[in-house]
């Protein structure tokens, strides 16, 4: 890998916007919600990093970790089993008097010592709700030729309508921003403009000095918010420059999304829109390829492996080692882990979590607009 | 610390009856089942069994080998105390030797060996599909006492004079070793996986070295030299599924058992013995709309839009629309395109073949063929490849080749 090296250290917050998808998040966290048959949420960014250079990630987790912490392990998956750096969970410190955080602010400030003692010159911060296979080299290379204090990427999208339906103020805030010559110059919270805004995807770059500086004072003043307490009111003093990324993403906003997403991997150009730039790493199950046996009947339908299938299936995403048996029919469905659809039964729009079992013959169907969602270890 | 047990893999083997498959590969490199090469096989019977050392001895076209091998980590392999190691023959303060036969293969790795004090040794061979518990095999070595047990399988009587034959008594004794006889006096024929008491074994390994006729070999000399001794051997039946994978025709056959688990016992859906092999890394297939897929295994990266029936696709595969493809094994990052024909066949890694062109056929009256193309080929548009052809090298469009 030429690109090895990156003088940047990563940072993720695996919990934000977790209660966005309150379905999926009971047992575990964003970073950790499966994802297009294989993965986990935090594959995405976490194996952009790693393949532009970064070496040395650091997971801020708040709560519901422990999926994350199985998946991730040593994190020799994505090569982050090092002696310099490498993966560093960094679960909420009970002792101290720091309490369980609410905004970036705090997370930051919990690492501060560590991110004292680090040796490079720059951080990159991600969420881990955005799917998306991203090239932050160029994202660091565009950040230092433009001399800016922070840099935040951005793609041009229309504000999610779920998000803005939503009535809880204070949580789960969404930045779009105003942009003139590429320089922020308007930060807005929880936007209500209709039509293709300027939508942030939460990623920055910044210099790991300016952080420490930013967070030690921001915490003193008992802010919590990083986009709300320190970029929104300095924007004419720091020089916060915008970075339009226009590739493909797959944004989770809430259950809908999460399913439309999945979906809309069914269409090749999207597929390679999210795979095709560089490896996405995760980790490995050992499953055997997946059979197709008898009378199976599969049309449009991207499935992992472990799987035997031997009824009928158009249009799903099917995760390792989903059984369907004979005679079952599965349209329109996203099978997580282990679901087992037995003989006769009928599924349509169906999300299941892991382990989720419909026995024979049962009929259960969702629709287009309102996918149903059975929870994990479920017996339908 | 001493091991009780520890493994050494003879993967040495040309596979020269592979031919166009083993152009640039070891034959324990070869894929098998979809997302595994051979040696899968016996590292993860290693691992499931309890055995964490394992010597790898290489000598032919080990560059893959080494590759995939790596550090052992997806065998669970990578350990502080043992581990894989690949031993290739190498340079000694006496010049360096390749490795005359299978007896001085281990001959030459006492050293290796030692550094593990091992009480036991058991020998595996790097060419064959098999789920063994080599713990099992071990306990019965101990149970009766012996200093040396083979693993045999029952072949049927008129098969017997292709193998190498074990005649033992009630107690499974051994007690004459008979190397394809016409006269066969035994159906038990030697898996060649065997079981020695390390001191036993050390010992007719130096006697073998120094012994200037001898071909250095396990089954001609050493376990000849043992029976002469009246040594303790003794021989553990084994009855699931075994599968020497050293011709096309019986690779091709393996791997069309693994198509249909029920009938032929090779399993690969088992929790309780999985088989462990080095990741592609691929997101999962695809299967298009105009698509069929029948009766096959079809793993991650593939991107199906042809026609495929009771066939194995490794990752990465791509069938293009109207592409047929029939009884055939097709190994990673092939590409079929559109409207082509594979049928009966074996087609290796990272080929392309043309649209329209045709691959093998599927057996009539006189001609069961397996069709085999080798790694990297490029079949142009229109060509015909038919069903003994063996391809090496790229074959112009329109071109027949039989």
């Amino acid at each position: 890998m030429v690109n090895s090296n990156a003088d940047a250290l990563g940072i993720i917050f695996p919990n934000t916007y977790d209660s966005l998808i309150p379905e999926l998040v009971s047992e575990r966290l964003m970073a950790s919600i499966p994802f297009a048959g294989r993965y986990r949420m935090v594959d995405f960014v976490l194996s952009s990093m790693v393949n532009s250079g970064i070496g040395n990630v650091s997971l801020i987790v708040r709560k519901n970790y422990h999926s994350l912490m199985d998946h991730l392990g040593s994190g020799r998956e994505w090569d982050l089993t090092r002696k310099n750096g490498g993966l560093n969970i960094v679960p909420p410190f009970a002792q101290k008097n720091i309490k369980m955080y609410t905004g970036r602010v705090e997370a930051l400030a919990s690492i501060l010592e560590f991110l004292k003692a680090q040796k490079e010159k720059y951080v990159v911060m991600s969420d881990a709700n955005i799917a998306v296979n991203f090239d932050f080299k160029a994202f660091m290379d565009a950040h230092i030729a433009s001399g800016a204090d922070v840099t935040v990427a951005y793609s041009k999208e229309e504000l999610p309508a779920s998000a803005m339906k939503k009535n809880d103020i204070g949580t789960n805030m969404y930045y779009s921003f105003v942009i003139e010559d590429r320089r922020v110059v308007k930060l807005d919270i929880c936007s209500k403009e209709s039509g293709v805004q300027n939508f942030s995807m939460n990623i920055y770059i910044m210099d790991r000095e300016l952080l420490i500086e930013q967070i030690s004072t921001a915490y003193l003043h008992g802010h919590s918010y990083f986009e709300r307490d320190i970029l929104a009111p300095q924007l004419d003093t720091l020089n916060v420059q915008a970075y339009q990324y226009d590739g493909y993403l797959a944004r989770i906003c809430d259950l809908k999304s999460y399913f439309d997403e999945n979906m809309k991997l069914l269409d090749e150009k999207n597929l390679d829109g999210l795979f095709a730039r560089d490896s996405i790493y995760t980790k490995i199950r050992d499953d055997n390829p997946t059979r197709y046996i008898g009378g199976a009947k599969v049309k449009n339908t991207m499935s992992a492996d472990g799987c035997i299938i031997e009824g009928e299936v158009e249009n799903c995403v099917l995760f390792r080692g989903v059984r369907i048996a004979k005679g079952a029919k599965v349209k329109n469905c996203v099978l997580m882990q282990d679901t087992v659809v037995e003989e006769g039964a009928n599924l349509e729009y169906i999300i299941t979590d892991k382990n989720v079992t419909f026995t024979a013959g049962k009929e259960l169907k969702g629709s287009d607009s309102f996918p149903v969602y059975v929870a994990k270890h479920q017996t339908v | 610390m001493a091991k009780e047990m520890i493994a050494m893999l003879l993967a040495g083997g040309q596979g020269s009856r592979l031919y166009a498959l083993t152009q640039k590969l070891a034959k324990p490199a070869v894929p098998f089942g979809g997302k595994y090469r051979i040696i899968d096989f016996p590292l993860s019977n290693c691992v499931n069994s309890g055995i964490d050392t394992v010597g790898i001895l290489t000598q032919y076209q080990p560059l893959v080998l080494n590759e995939y091998i790596g550090n052992g980590q997806p065998w669970d392999l990578d350990r502080l105390h043992g581990g894989v190691h690949v031993l290739p023959p190498y340079q000694q303060a006496s010049g360096s030797d390749w490795y005359k036969g299978t007896a001085n293969a281990i001959y030459q790795n006492i050293s290796f060996i030692e550094r593990y004090n091992p009480q036991y040794v058991i020998i595996l061979s790097g060419d064959q599909i098999c789920k063994q518990d080599y713990s099992d095999f071990l306990r019965f070595h101990k149970e009766k006492g012996a200093e040396f047990s083979v693993a045999v399988m029952e072949v049927p009587w008129d098969e017997a004079s292709r193998f190498g034959l074990m005649v033992a008594d009630e107690n499974d004794k051994i007690t004459e070793f008979q190397e394809k006889p016409k006269n066969p006096k035994s159906n038990l024929a030697s898996m060649g996986i065997y079981i020695f008491n390390w001191d036993v074994l050390k010992k007719y390994l130096i006697e073998d070295e120094a012994d200037p006729n001898s071909e250095n070999d396990f089954g001609n000399n050493i376990i000849p030299n043992l029976l002469r001794d009246e040594r303790q051997m003794y021989a553990y039946h084994f009855s699931g599924y075994w599968k020497d994978v050293g011709t096309i025709s019986s690779l091709w056959e393996a791997n069309m058992e693994v198509l249909d688990p029920e009938h032929s016992g090779i399993n690969l859906f088992d929790e309780n013995w999985k088989i462990y092999s080095r990741n592609s890394g691929m997101t999962g297939h695809r299967i298009s709309n105009e698509a069929v897929v029948e009766n096959c295994m079809i793993t991650d990266g593939c991107r199906i839009s042809g026609n495929v029936k009771h066939s194995i696709l490794f990752a990465g595969v791509t069938v293009e629309p109207g592409a047929v493809v029939e009884d055939a094994v097709v190994m990673g990052g092939t590409t079929i395109k559109a409207g082509a024909s594979v049928k009966h066949c074996i087609v290796a890694e990272n080929v392309v073949i043309g649209e329209n062109a045709v691959v093998g056929a599927m057996p009539t009256d006189g001609e069961k063929g397996v069709a085999t193309i080798g790694s990297g080929v490029y079949i142009g548009d229109g060509a015909k490849i038919g069903p003994n052809a063996m391809v090496n090298s790229n074959v112009k469009g329109g071109e027949e080749q039989w």
